[in-house]
């Protein structure tokens, strides 16, 4: 009897080393740009493993990630790469962390200088192909799954208008201030909210400390976008007759009004902010 | 509460420096200020529950300095600098939305500043509050609440600072949402050589770090973050007012301390280990140039690479060579003024964007020709040009400005006239990348202005009309503003007076006319020589047409601001 059981679990056991794993992979069109983002949001990775009725062992995740013409640029170090087991109800969803652990992935020639130096490859067209292996002789359990994407890094406005420590004329700066801004590039799916804000900046404050906890003066919301005529409403007269000093930023909302390009920079989508002067005339 | 205890302790201060002052010891002097000072801000809507004009200041705010410089014989010297406000109002940064802060938040706020450094010959301690640059590409835009040391004996330079530049803030939901932040720690040493307007070589290093367990519940968007940042830097400088500076810097940032460690990339040991999200880059500025009295020319470049980041300037824009020539010049008995600068910006230097160009030029020629008569020209032009990845066509956007500035003054009996007229036309181009059709927004700004100058009277008057009109397709907005200003002075000169009003009439398409009146006066009073009480007074009212619903709203709003400044001044 115990000769019967052993060889009915044996001959389970090698069904399921050598069953047909189903894969489906949904991947975003254009993920973010930096890799390493990809792993804080399951949204940009999905894959879907499945073997009805039959419990896989352990399997590892194969991936590669190629160019348009087909060239591998990257692929997984399956010595290294973790191993999975598939979940008893017969679906096991992984995420960008587990089948393309940066820690694991081999990049070539330029990507892995680019890699390196950006944390994103260069912007371009590729394809991410994922394929369940067993562990031990890398041998296929399924079949490849590839999905398209499109990556580019996403560069914030540049302040065109005032310009950098522009002094602008007292008198018409009480009608009315014109601020211009480049667009986000690429341009995004949906339009993007530009929040303009100016802050004045106090004589005991830097440009710096003055944005970073002033209540602005100006904070507007502009969707689309990339000019807005201020009229600020305010009296320019100074005290001591110096110069008024202001900082401008502009920062960018996607259209749920969460910051654009969160990962770069400073975190909140704000441009790189300038100055500007509002003085009795302008300097000669 | 922190408020009150600091407020007593300020007075402490004062009364002990004020004390000090009155005694005045022979080797012994105090310069500086010390105030307070209250701004109000008051906010009417019409009809009540519209909400359609934010309050732009906070209700109340109370504005505390206390900056004297203590100088004991010639060798020693303790300047204090303590500038805080009693309620936060952060809009961005770490801090931005909060509302109660702890004694940490309060002393490491950007709105605050508590700064002591006592100086003995060529050492200097830094303590407290301390807004510390000592490059443009490793650090210089940030505050840091901590301890260092500014030593300079001879030509040496040796520079030290740690300490927090924010405290942890939790993420909470709201409304209004905080979206909270870590705790950073910050160290940055430099070590070099100077010599004042001769030469300068040093060598910046400065490290950020969070601490991934101070907020709970933790910031949803942000990482924890960490980063080093190395820069050797070297001036030059000439006789004959030739300058050269140069600095190039690597950085090595992770941008997420909680993704895993890796081999696979290079940290900087032992400063910092390498995670998958670890970046190391590099930039570099150049400049150079000669200055003179009445001849200057320059030339600068400065490279960010598309993963260089340092928590030193933490609104640093990557990926980007600039590089700008300038002059300036005076001709014609130094009548005629110039002065220009053209450049070139160009992202995407690491290719992992698109590409995107920007051109730069600005002019400003001012030519005095006779004493009656000036006149300001001034020219800029910014071009920016990219890909749009998907759409037909690429981004473009001109802007273009055309200012010209003349101005006439006579001299009467009694009077000095001055009349000045300014012209600004305004072109500003922009391409859809659907269509590729190009939309041109013009503005015109014609501004008039009268002073007279009474040369036996106290008073100075102004009067000035202003036109401006901006047209782009489906949108016309015009403004018509007449303000005046006075000034003047009584009492002995004591008291120091300015007002002004101001009138705009404004039109946008056919809705019917809008109407803003802006009041405002300064009253400056010279209590004695040392104290003396500011006060700054303005209202705004604002009423609508019809372009917004309701039809005919209004709003009332005011600002007023009142201090004492007690000039510390011991010198005879």
């Amino acid at each position: 009897m115990k000769k019967i059981i052993y060889s009915i679990i044996t001959a389970i056991t090698c069904i399921a080393g050598y069953a047909q794993v189903n894969t489906n992979l949904i991947l975003m069109a254009q993920p973010p740009a930096q890799l390493s983002e990809w792993g804080n949001r399951r949204e940009v990775l999905t894959l879907i493993v499945s073997s009805p009725g039959i419990i896989i062992d352990q399997f590892k995740i194969k991936a590669e990630i190629k160019t348009v013409d087909g060239t591998v640029i990257a692929n997984t170090d399956l010595a290294k790469a973790p191993s999975f087991s598939s979940n008893p109800t017969g679906t096991t969803l992984l995420f960008a962390n587990d089948v393309i652990p940066l820690e694991f992935m081999m990049f070539t020639g330029k990507y892995k200088t680019a890699l390196q130096r950006t944390g994103k490859l260069p912007a371009d067209n590729y394809t991410l192909c994922l394929q369940p292996v067993r562990p031990v002789d890398y041998t296929a359990l399924g079949e490849v799954q590839c999905k398209s994407f499109y990556l580019a890094s996403t560069q914030l406005p540049i302040l065109m208008k005032p310009y950098n420590e522009e002094i602008l004329n007292q008198k018409t700066a009480q009608t009315a201030i014109t601020f211009r801004w480049t667009p986000v590039i690429p341009r995004q799916p949906s339009p993007v909210t530009y929040r303009l804000q100016v802050f004045e900046v106090l004589q005991t404050q830097s440009p710096m400390q003055a944005l970073r906890s002033n209540q602005p003066l100006l904070d507007k919301e502009i969707i689309g976008a990339t000019q807005y005529i201020w009229q600020p409403q305010l009296s320019f007269i100074n005290s001591d007759s110096a110069k008024l000093k202001f900082i401008w930023v502009i920062q960018s909302l996607d259209k749920a009004g969460n910051p654009i390009a969160q990962t770069d920079g400073n975190g909140e989508g704000r441009s790189e902010p300038i100055i500007f002067y509002v003085g009795k005339a302008k300097s000669n | 509460m922190i408020t009150k205890k600091l407020a007593l302790l300020l007075f402490i201060c004062f009364v002990w420096s004020y004390t000090l002052a009155q005694t005045k010891p022979v080797s012994f002097s105090v310069s500086g200020t010390a105030g307070i000072t209250y701004e109000g801000y008051g906010l009417n809507r019409s009809p009540s529950g519209w909400t359609g004009y934010s309050a732009r200041k906070p209700w109340n705010q109370v504005r505390f300095n206390f900056t004297p410089n203590f100088t004991f014989g010639k060798n020693f010297s303790l300047p204090f600098n303590f500038n805080f406000a009693a309620i936060p109002t952060n809009f961005a940064g770490p801090y931005a939305g909060i509302k109660n802060q702890n004694f940490g938040q309060f002393i490491t706020n950007p709105l605050n500043s508590f700064g002591l450094n006592p100086k003995y010959k060529w050492a200097e301690l830094q303590l407290g509050t301390q807004y510390l640059k000592y490059s443009d590409l490793s650090t210089g835009d940030i505050g840091i609440f901590g301890i260092g040391f500014d030593l300079r004996p001879k030509t040496w330079r040796f520079k030290f600072f740690t300490g927090i530049s924010q405290e942890a803030v939790n993420y909470f939901a709201g409304p209004p949402t905080v979206t909270g932040a870590y705790k950073r720690k910050n160290w940055m040493f430099q070590l070099g050589k100077e010599e004042e307007g001769k030469y300068l070589f040093a060598v910046n290093f400065a490290k950020g770090k969070d601490v991934p367990t101070s907020a709970a519940p933790p910031p949803l968007t942000i990482r924890p973050q960490e980063g080093v940042v190395i820069s050797v830097e070297a001036n030059a400088y000439t006789d004959y007012g030739i300058y050269f500076k140069a600095e190039a810097a690597q950085s090595t940032f992770t941008k997420d301390v909680t993704t895993p460690l890796t081999s696979l990339l290079r940290g900087l040991k032992p400063f910092i280990e390498p995670h998958t999200s670890t970046l190391t880059d590099f930039a570099g500025q150049v400049a150079a140039g000669r200055k003179s009295n009445n001849f200057d020319i320059g030339i600068s470049a400065k490279y960010i690479g598309a993963g260089f980041q340092t928590v030193g300037y933490p609104y640093m824009q990557p990926d980007r060579i600039d590089y700008t020539v300038n002059t300036r010049f005076n001709a014609w008995k130094k009548k005629i003024n110039v002065t220009a600068s053209v450049g070139r910006r160009v992202n995407n230097v690491n290719n992992t964007a698109l590409k995107a160009s920007q051109f730069i030029g600005n002019l400003n020629w001012f030519t005095q020709f006779n004493e009656h008569w000036s006149l300001n020209v001034n020219y800029n032009n910014f071009g920016f040009q990219a890909a749009s990845g998907m759409n037909p066509y690429g981004i473009k956007n001109v802007s273009n400005d055309f200012g010209v500035n003349p101005t006439f003054s006579w001299t009467g009996k009694k009077i000095i006239h001055l009349l000045s007229l300014n012209y600004n036309y305004s072109k500003y181009d922009e391409r859809d990348v659907m269509t590729g059709l190009t939309t041109s927004n013009n503005t015109h700004t014609a501004l008039l202005t009268y002073v007279p100058t009474y040369l036996e009277k106290e008073i100075t008057p102004d009067f000035s009309a202003l036109f401006f009109y901006n047209d782009v397709p489906g949108v016309k907005l015009t403004l018509f503003t007449l303000s005046s200003a006075l000034s003047m002075q009584a009492v002995k000169k004591k008291l120091k007076l300015r007002g002004q009003l101001q009138y705009t009439l404004g039109k946008l398409n056919s809705f019917k006319n809008n109407n803003n009146l802006v009041a405002s006066c300064n009253i400056d009073f010279k209590i004695s020589k040392k104290l003396t009480w500011n006060t700054f007074l303005t209202t705004n009212y604002f009423k609508y047409g019809n372009e917004i619903t309701p039809n005919g709203a209004s709003y009332l709003e005011s600002i007023s601001r009142t201090g004492f400044q007690y000039k510390f001044d011991t010198k005879k």
